[in-house]
């Protein structure tokens, strides 16, 4: 009955035993495990392979996991980079050996076959104009925000400046009091908040990055007692884990950049990828995923993901 | 019965001979006791742990994974070597991290937002960690603060520093970029295969490994860090050396910041984070001690060379990173742990694998019982003799009296005195030489030529100024450890045309370890010449058992030598048509022989140190039993020589032994070690006596004397 689709051979066959490394900042964080599990998923069900290398957040540990996947002759390589340029001439060392890269969420100036992850400058610019809007004269304690960065050469940093920037000059009612890195250390970030709202009690929106790291600015928000009076905006991936922290107040905003958009596409570049016969370096394509504001009317349902459901 | 018996003890005691006779079981001592002994477990560890990750990786060993390898070893050796020369020095730098990060960021800020050249980043940089390593220095080394503690807090501070400058440049260090073509060079240029800065290291590894084991401030940096106190006693300035050491370790990290940054291009927020750590455990592994006086630049990078095969191993085999960290602690922790068990029972593994006895068998001793008719008979004509010097002098070992009867003794608090004659009431202190002087002579200006335990040969003249002769000989082409250094030189004499023959009793025994010597009854010891015509010190005879007493005969070709531990003198031919001829004069002594002097009849005196006994003799044809007995007992219950009794023997030129002269049971003179005749009387010493003794000979030339017999009459 039937005939048989003569394009299955090819996409299975190709996939077949291919070898995929994927090197995060550092594995044990929701994003890094979702991103493998709904790689591992696809791999599994589809013949090859997904090996993680996890440099636990240290630079030098991923830079020497990169060497090594590029002596390993990796098919792909998915690289999470911690800031724009670590990783930046490694890249171009596993183009040169013929290994395709796909970035994964923060790139580095160095572009690759692919990128797949939000893009930072919308990102930088969408959230800026939540805070103008709540901040605008006569709605918000004063026109005052703060924004704590993550590592200051971070792509995520660099490129949500420059949006914050583009917002800014729409909004020049609007008073940028405060930019700090908090290098995505929730100890860190919470000082520096706790600083903030020392220096400028009228604060009126307070911007994170990673809504992993900025339960650090909500707590100091609360425990300054002033939650109610400002407005704390962080990005992220939008677990379940946040929403929550929405619900209990430590988070007005959620700037979710939509990680089940982001392991679909992931995957579908994989598969491309690897079937692709072209040599590494000679398309580069990119995939930005979209944003959804969430704010406690909206934290429900699939802007809250779990980790079920990429397993 | 008895015969079957008496073949199958032979047999086995044909194996114990054969044993001891082709399998060099010493050497293997010795190996141990070479101080690169140190590097082998690393080494071992090292070798296997490639070969362990080549088999679960076999792209490891490719040209790529060693040129990886090379590239991280390039700045991670450095660093590691910053850490392990102030471990060498008895410190410890935790700031080396950060003082690399700092690095990391000035260069990469000079190169690209200050658009410097590369020389002047370059210095730029190493100043800046010159001037990190300079204030722990300082704290360290002229302010005497915990080094744990001190660079603890530095940590922080650089870090800090680190933290506050890094928002500032970050821009335009992501942004920027360095017009120098070196740069460019450095990060991507290759060389016979191999990234530049694996040449950069191999040089800076390989000066460093000069300075540290060939050079001044290299020794002077080890002695401090092996016992600070000592190396300031010895004259060493230790403030200066640490503060050098620190400041050294800081620029070394600063170079390793360079490379890093040529490597990479960029610095993020964790750079250097946790260096410490990973150097540290890279230095233990290589086996530096983490108590300081003890490492080398070798170990240092076969320490690194184990750390990044293990950690770039568990990064390829995916082990997540939090276990993978700790893996490496617990790596840390059984480094720690085998160095301070290594340190700890280095020298009693040494102790117990070091003495190897061998198999050596005597005849039956010849009688020595009161009253009979033996030569050897026991008597105790000794017991007439004068005391000189009692109580003032400690351990004479060979008496020499000159021209005008003046008496010459060394002492072991490293002086030779000088008993005035006719009486010998007063004395003096005649030179100062710092070891004990052994066998004394003169020579034919009437300098005053000794063997000192220890030292070496020196000779002092009549004007009391003294001069070392030598302390090294040539090195002998297959012995393991290193024989060229003096450590027993024991009894000389001087041939008529002015060559000094000596005795070195043992070469693998420090003076006072003689007993360990006696029990391996190998032939350790060797004869040695120098020439000072020439200045020129060769080895002469070698292979013989506690070579001890030298004697020139008259013929000026030849000499006596006793062989102590043999019971034996023999006769050597050093010069003439016989040159080089060995003759056993008398064998089979009643025991152990030690100097050989001339006597005024034309025959010879010796003395014997010590007195055999049943017992020792079965042990010396049971090497087993004599190694278990150093290794299971301590040195006060070993079997040793009878040395409670003091005895003087007379032979003749052709070895008939002629009388036997005893202080039975040793009340006055036990352990005589030597006597010389002058003029009618007879000298006694005793290595461990507190005296000098005098014994009238009956029937003796009362004008004849030792300078006389050798040199001749002074003319007037």
């Amino acid at each position: 009955m039937g005939i048989d689709n003569p394009k299955r051979a090819s996409f299975y066959n190709g996939l077949k035993g291919k070898r995929v490394i994927f090197i995060p900042i550092a594995m044990g964080l929701d994003i890094t495990e979702a991103w493998y599990a709904g790689m591992k998923r696809q791999a599994n069900d589809l013949g090859y392979s997904v090996e993680v290398r996890d440099p636990n957040a240290s630079t030098e540990m991923g830079i020497r996991a990169m060497t090594s996947a590029i002596a390993d002759r990796a098919d792909l390589i998915v690289l999470h980079n911690p800031d724009l340029q670590s990783y930046a001439k490694l890249i171009r060392r596993a183009r040169d050996a013929g290994i395709k890269v796909l970035q994964l969420n923060m790139e580095a100036l160095q572009s690759s076959d692919s990128y797949v992850g939000g893009d930072w400058v919308k990102v930088g610019e969408q959230s800026t104009e939540v805070l103008a809007k709540t901040c605008a004269p006569g709605r918000g304690s004063s026109n005052k925000i703060a924004f704590v960065t993550g590592t200051p050469t971070g792509a995520i940093t660099v490129y949500a400046l420059r949006g914050m920037s583009i917002a800014l000059t729409r909004h020049p009612e609007i008073k940028l009091v405060a930019v700090q890195a908090g290098n995505y250390d929730p100890v860190k970030e919470k000082s520096i908040t706790a600083t903030i709202l020392q220096q400028h009690p009228d604060l009126c929106g307070i911007m994170g990055i990673w809504d992993l790291s900025d339960t650090g600015i909500g707590s100091a928000v609360v425990e300054a007692g002033k939650a109610s009076q400002v407005n704390v905006l962080t990005v992220g991936p939008g677990s379940k884990t946040s929403c929550d922290n929405i619900h209990k107040g430590i988070f007005s905003t959620i700037v979710n950049y939509n990680l089940a958009a982001q392991v679909n596409v992931l995957n579908q570049q994989i598969t491309e990828l690897l079937l692709s016969p072209d040599k590494a370096g000679s398309t580069q394509t990119s995939y930005f995923s979209p944003l959804t504001v969430v704010t406690k009317s909206n934290a429900t349902g699939r802007n809250c993901w779990t980790m079920e459901d990429f397993r | 019965m008895t015969a079957v018996s008496r073949n199958s003890v032979s047999i086995a005691e044909r194996f114990v001979r054969f044993r001891s006779e082709y399998i060099p079981d010493h050497i293997l001592g010795e190996l141990l006791a070479k101080r690169w002994m140190d590097n082998a477990i690393p080494f071992i560890v090292m070798v296997s742990s490639v070969a362990l990750f080549s088999i679960i990786n076999p792209n490891f060993l490719t040209a790529g994974g060693i040129f990886d390898l090379v590239q991280q070893l390039s700045e991670f050796g450095l660093i590691a070597m910053a850490l392990g020369i102030v471990m060498l020095s008895g410190g410890i730098d935790l700031s080396i991290g950060m003082i690399y990060s700092l690095s990391v960021l000035t260069v990469l800020t000079c190169l690209n937002v200050l658009g410097l050249s590369f020389p002047a980043s370059l210095a730029v940089t190493l100043a800046v960690g010159a001037i990190c390593g300079s204030i722990n220095g300082i704290l360290i080394g002229y302010l005497r603060l915990r080094a744990f503690l001190t660079t603890l807090v530095m940590l922080i501070i650089y870090r800090s520093i680190y933290e506050l400058s890094f928002p500032l440049v970050s821009n335009g260090i992501v942004m920027g970029s360095s017009g120098s073509s070196f740069w460019e060079y450095l990060s991507f240029a290759t060389f016979l295969g191999l990234p530049i800065p694996a040449f950069v290291f191999a040089m800076i590894a390989i000066a460093f490994h000069v300075l540290l084991s060939r050079m001044r401030p290299g020794w002077h940096l080890i002695a401090v860090g092996g016992a600070r106190r000592s190396a300031y006693n010895a004259g060493i300035n230790v403030r200066f050396t640490l503060f050098a050491t620190y400041m050294t370790s800081g620029i070394l990290c600063s170079l390793a910041g360079t490379l890093f940054a040529a490597r990479i291009g960029s610095t993020g927020a964790d750079t250097g984070v946790g260096m410490e750590i990973a150097a540290l455990t890279a230095v233990v592994l290589g086996g530096n001690s983490l108590g300081g006086g003890r490492g080398s630049i070798p170990k240092t990078i076969i320490g690194a060379v184990i750390f990044l095969i293990l950690s770039n191993g568990l990064i390829r085999m995916a082990v997540p990173g939090p276990l993978s960290a700790m893996i490496l602690g617990v790596t840390l922790i059984a480094g720690v742990y085998v160095d301070g068990r290594w340190v700890k029972h280095r020298a009693q593994i040494l102790h117990k694998l070091y003495v190897s006895p061998t198999y050596f068998e005597l005849p039956p001793a010849p009688n020595t019982d009161f009253g009979s008719s033996s030569v050897y008979a026991v008597n105790d004509e000794l017991r007439t003799s004068e005391i000189i010097g009692l109580g003032q002098i400690e351990g004479p070992e060979d008496p020499l009296l000159d021209r005008d009867g003046n008496l010459y003794a060394g002492s072991r608090h490293g002086d030779i005195y000088r008993f005035f004659a006719p009486n010998f009431t007063t004395h003096e202190i005649f030179a100062h030489i710092g070891g004990h002087p052994l066998g004394m002579n003169f020579d034919r200006h009437g300098n005053l030529v000794t063997c000192v335990g220890g030292m070496g040969l020196f000779m002092v003249t009549p004007d009391k100024e003294v001069i070392k002769l030598t302390d090294e000989t040539n090195r002998s082409r297959y012995s393991v450890i290193d024989d060229s250094r003096m450590r027993l030189p024991d009894d000389l004499d001087i041939a008529p045309d002015g060559r000094i023959f000596f005795s070195e009793a043992t070469t693998r025994y420090d003076y006072v370890e003689w007993p360990l010597d006696s029990l391996e009854a190998r032939g350790n010891g060797r004869i040695i010449c120098y020439d000072p015509s020439n200045k020129t010190t060769r080895t002469v005879l070698r292979s013989l058992m506690f070579p001890n007493g030298i004697c020139v005969m008259p013929d000026g070709l030849s000499l006596l030598f006793a062989e102590t531990w043999g019971c034996r003198i023999s006769r050597f031919w050093f010069d003439g048509p016989e040159k080089g001829k060995v003759e056993r004069l008398i064998e089979n002594l009643p025991g152990m022989p030690d100097n050989i002097n001339r006597a005024s009849d034309g025959n010879y005196w010796t003395t014997l140190v010590g007195m055999r006994t049943p017992a020792l003799d079965v042990a010396l044809t049971m090497p087993g039993f004599r190694r278990r007995m150093t290794k299971r007992m301590g040195p006060s219950n070993w079997l040793m020589p009878n040395i409670n009794t003091g005895c003087v023997l007379k032979f003749s030129p052709r070895g008939e032994m002629l009388e036997s002269l005893w202080d039975m049971g040793g009340v006055n003179h036990p352990m005589v070690t030597s006597v010389k005749e002058h003029k009618g009387y007879l000298y006694l010493g005793g290595i461990s006596n507190n005296r000098i003794g005098r014994w009238k000979i009956p029937n003796a030339d009362p004008n004849w004397s030792g300078p006389e017999s050798y040199w001749g009459k002074l003319d007037a």
